[in-house]
């Protein structure tokens, strides 16, 4: 500062000359001055408001992208569930219908069992024609002495009574046969009756995935005229599958840790060499490679088990082969998992074999930890733990799967919104640099408030300041 | 696509390396004249309870003895790369450790203190070996005396890159009298030692710090 200073020796006249200075100079450039501080200030606002317009139509950009991809893939999802109903009622279909015909003969022969017990039944023995007449009119004669009459009356009276016991006897015996042969028909009443509920129940089954396929073409329906709330849903769907699957993803990312922990040890013993691979011994990195061949191991599994659809060209693959892959990837898996148990006991012999050495070392005869560690729970433990942890890694596929699937839409999401966030931050940018440089130019105006007054005066309010229309141009609010 | 392999496999290969850069090498230089020559048990001690239980397979250790002429084959008491699977490597250090122990029990004492050649045979050990990390543990009193007509010159790159760790260093007899001899003694070393190329150089009271010590790297 003192350099500027034209009198060393006396600081304050030097600083009011300086002032002076300063004053006539700012006053004479006060109109470049409020129009270059105008010009930047446009300026600045306009790089800001671009900035913002950009992060708009960027988000614009990303949202719509989000839109259809969630549309996309609510279509996918609902038309993956109508097709497995119909592939469903197609089984159920296939299988109760291929029942169907034996059903209907059972249902035919029955019916007809039970038409001819019926019409059976109803076969009584034919009464002698008129002979009841002629006993009626022999009883309503009057009585004779003749002796020959009443002997012959007699007769006929008897032959009367032995006919009504005959006639009884006969009516009997055609009852039983009848109340037999109703009672025989009980068995087929029940059969038709079980198989009229399996009808039902085949047919009730059918109503209900007709149901559920109408419910799924209603929402399919929606998605396709990409309806709000339908969207909304699919997209808050996504964000819970991706949350969850982050989860699920989170604890298998544990379960691997620590079976990579419990192989890195004893992998040294199988993969004894001294070479590094990006600075990670070969046997860590050996350890590293089970883990991750365990998962691809059970990213194949799921695939052919139709549980994950990676690999689309899986799909066209033939059912047998399938098959051969889907027991290749489960016998690898179950090899690894044998492998792993082997491992974990191997280890279990390496650290007890280096506590034994660090005790020998220490000079320590009895070593009780040593001991303890013998002990065959910790082993046992290891190897159990050693044989599952592949199993469980094996299902890592799934959440794996739907963490990629929803994980578009959330980066868009994310995306979305933090362009959103930027729009704003440079909205408020572009005010905040516009206000900024007029309250520089009010500042200028303060600095030189004493020429300002002068000026005011002498021109005593006739003349309008040179700067009034820069002024007037000033700060847009 | 064939470039793109090529620069895949090129990739792969380059992050290839030897193990012997993160591997350690410790050279442990034992004093076995005149007053320190019946520390050795208590040093063979400090070796099986602190420097053995911390190398992992691939390290070196030599164990060189400091005599009236340490620049010596015949000076290397014992010396050995672990082997790079645990189980082996464990049986090594048990063989290593009875090795020590017979040589806590020799009948050795020199008339003279050659510290210099000790190291400088121990530097050539280290230097071999290829250890990204080397250290040289001295267990002396570190007063040097050469018999007539044994020259050490250490060359100025001798240390380059070694860490060197002065462990138990005994007070003679003139130091509990004037303790800045013994002061302005290690000082010297640790001037002489630099000029040479050590990385560092450290006196460790402590044995048990040892090992943290070597732990640091």
């Amino acid at each position: 500062m003192q350099r500027f200073y034209f009198w060393p020796t006396n600081p304050a006249a030097s600083i009011f000359a300086l002032w002076v200075l300063s004053q006539i100079f700012l006053y004479a450039a006060r109109v470049p001055m409020h129009r270059a501080l105008r010009e930047v200030g446009r300026l600045l606002g306009g790089a800001f408001r671009i900035g913002a317009r950009w992060c708009r139509g960027l988000a614009g950009v990303a949202s719509r992208r989000d839109h259809e991809m969630i549309v996309e893939m609510g279509k996918g999802d609902t038309e993956a569930k109508i097709g497995r109903e119909f592939h469903r009622i197609e089984g159920a279909f296939a299988k109760e219908l291929a029942r169907y015909p034996d059903l209907h003969r059972k249902l035919d022969d029955v019916v007809t069992k039970v038409d001819a017990d019926f019409q059976e039944c109803a076969t009584a023995a034919p009464a002698a024609p008129g002979w009841t007449e002629a006993v009626a009119a022999v009883s309503k004669m009057p009585p004779n002495t003749d002796g020959v009459v009443r002997k012959v009356l007699e007769e006929i009276q008897k032959s009367a009574v032995a006919g009504e016991k005959k006639a009884l006897q006969e009516f009997r015996e055609a009852t039983a046969k009848r109340h037999k042969i109703l009672s025989s028909m009980a068995p087929a009443w029940k059969e038709m009756q079980k198989i009229a509920t399996e009808v039902a129940r085949a047919v009730s089954g059918a109503l209900e995935a007709t149901k559920r396929i109408d419910g799924f073409m209603t929402s399919y329906e929606k998605v396709r005229a990409a309806d709000k709330n339908a969207t909304r849903a699919l997209g808050w769907n996504a964000t819970q599958l991706f949350v969850v699957s982050l989860l699920v993803m989170a604890v298998a990312l544990g379960g691997a840790f620590v079976n990579f922990n419990l192989i890195a040890l004893p992998m040294s013993e199988l993969v004894p060499s001294g070479s590094r691979i990006a600075g990670m011994p070969v046997s860590t990195v050996a350890a590293l490679v089970v883990v991750l061949m365990e998962i691809a191991a059970g990213v194949f599994a799921m695939e052919m088990l139709g549980i994950t659809n990676f690999f689309p060209k899986l799909d066209l693959v033939p059912k047998s082969r399938r098959r051969i892959i889907l027991v290749v990837a489960v016998g690898g898996l179950f090899m690894l998992a044998c492998i792993e148990a082997s491992l974990a006991i191997l280890r279990e012999q390496i650290v007890e074999s280096t506590t034994a050495l660090k005790a020998s070392l220490a000079g320590v005869k009895d070593h009780p930890v040593a001991q303890t560690a013998a002990s065959r729970i910790p082993v046992i433990g290891q190897a159990v733990l050693g044989f599952i942890l592949p199993w469980i890694l094996a299902m890592v596929a799934v959440p794996l799967e739907t963490m990629i699937s929803t994980g578009g839409h959330i980066v868009l999401s994310a995306a979305t919104g933090l362009l959103h966030g930027g729009g704003m931050v440079c909205r408020l940018g572009g005010h905040g640099m516009r206000y900024l440089c007029e309250a520089v130019r009010h500042v200028y105006d303060i600095y030189i408030v004493i020429p300002l007054q002068i000026e005011r005066l002498v021109s005593n309010g006739s003349k309008p300041s040179p700067v009034a229309g820069v002024r007037g141009q000033g700060a847009r609010p | 696509m064939n470039r793109a392999c090529f620069v895949a496999a090129a990739l792969l290969a380059g992050s290839c390396s030897s193990g012997a850069q993160y591997s350690q090498a410790i050279v442990a230089l034992v004093d076995v004249s005149g007053t320190y020559a019946d520390q050795r048990p208590e040093v063979v001690n400090v070796i099986r309870k602190g420097v053995l239980p911390r190398l992992t397979p691939g390290d070196t250790l030599v164990v060189i003895r400091i005599d009236s002429e340490s620049y010596k084959k015949a000076n290397v008491e014992a010396s050995m790369t672990l082997d790079v699977r645990p189980s082996k490597a464990n049986a090594q250090k048990l063989q290593l450790a009875s090795t020590l122990e017979a040589f806590s029990h020799k009948q050795l004492r020199s008339a003279h203190t050659d510290i210099r050649g000790a190291m400088m045979l121990g530097a050539e050990y280290l230097r071999e070996s290829n250890a990204g990390r080397r250290t040289m543990v001295i267990f002396s009193d570190m007063e040097e005396d050469l018999p007539r007509g044994v020259k050490r010159d250490m060359a100025a790159d001798e240390l380059k890159g070694v860490r060197v760790l002065a462990m138990n260093v005994k007070r003679l007899g003139h130091d509990n009298a004037n303790p800045t001899a013994y002061r302005a003694r290690l000082a010297g070393w640790e001037k002489q030692l630099t000029s040479h190329g050590a990385r560092e150089f450290k006196v460790v009271l402590e044995p048990e710090k040892l090992s943290d010590l070597l732990d640091e790297g």
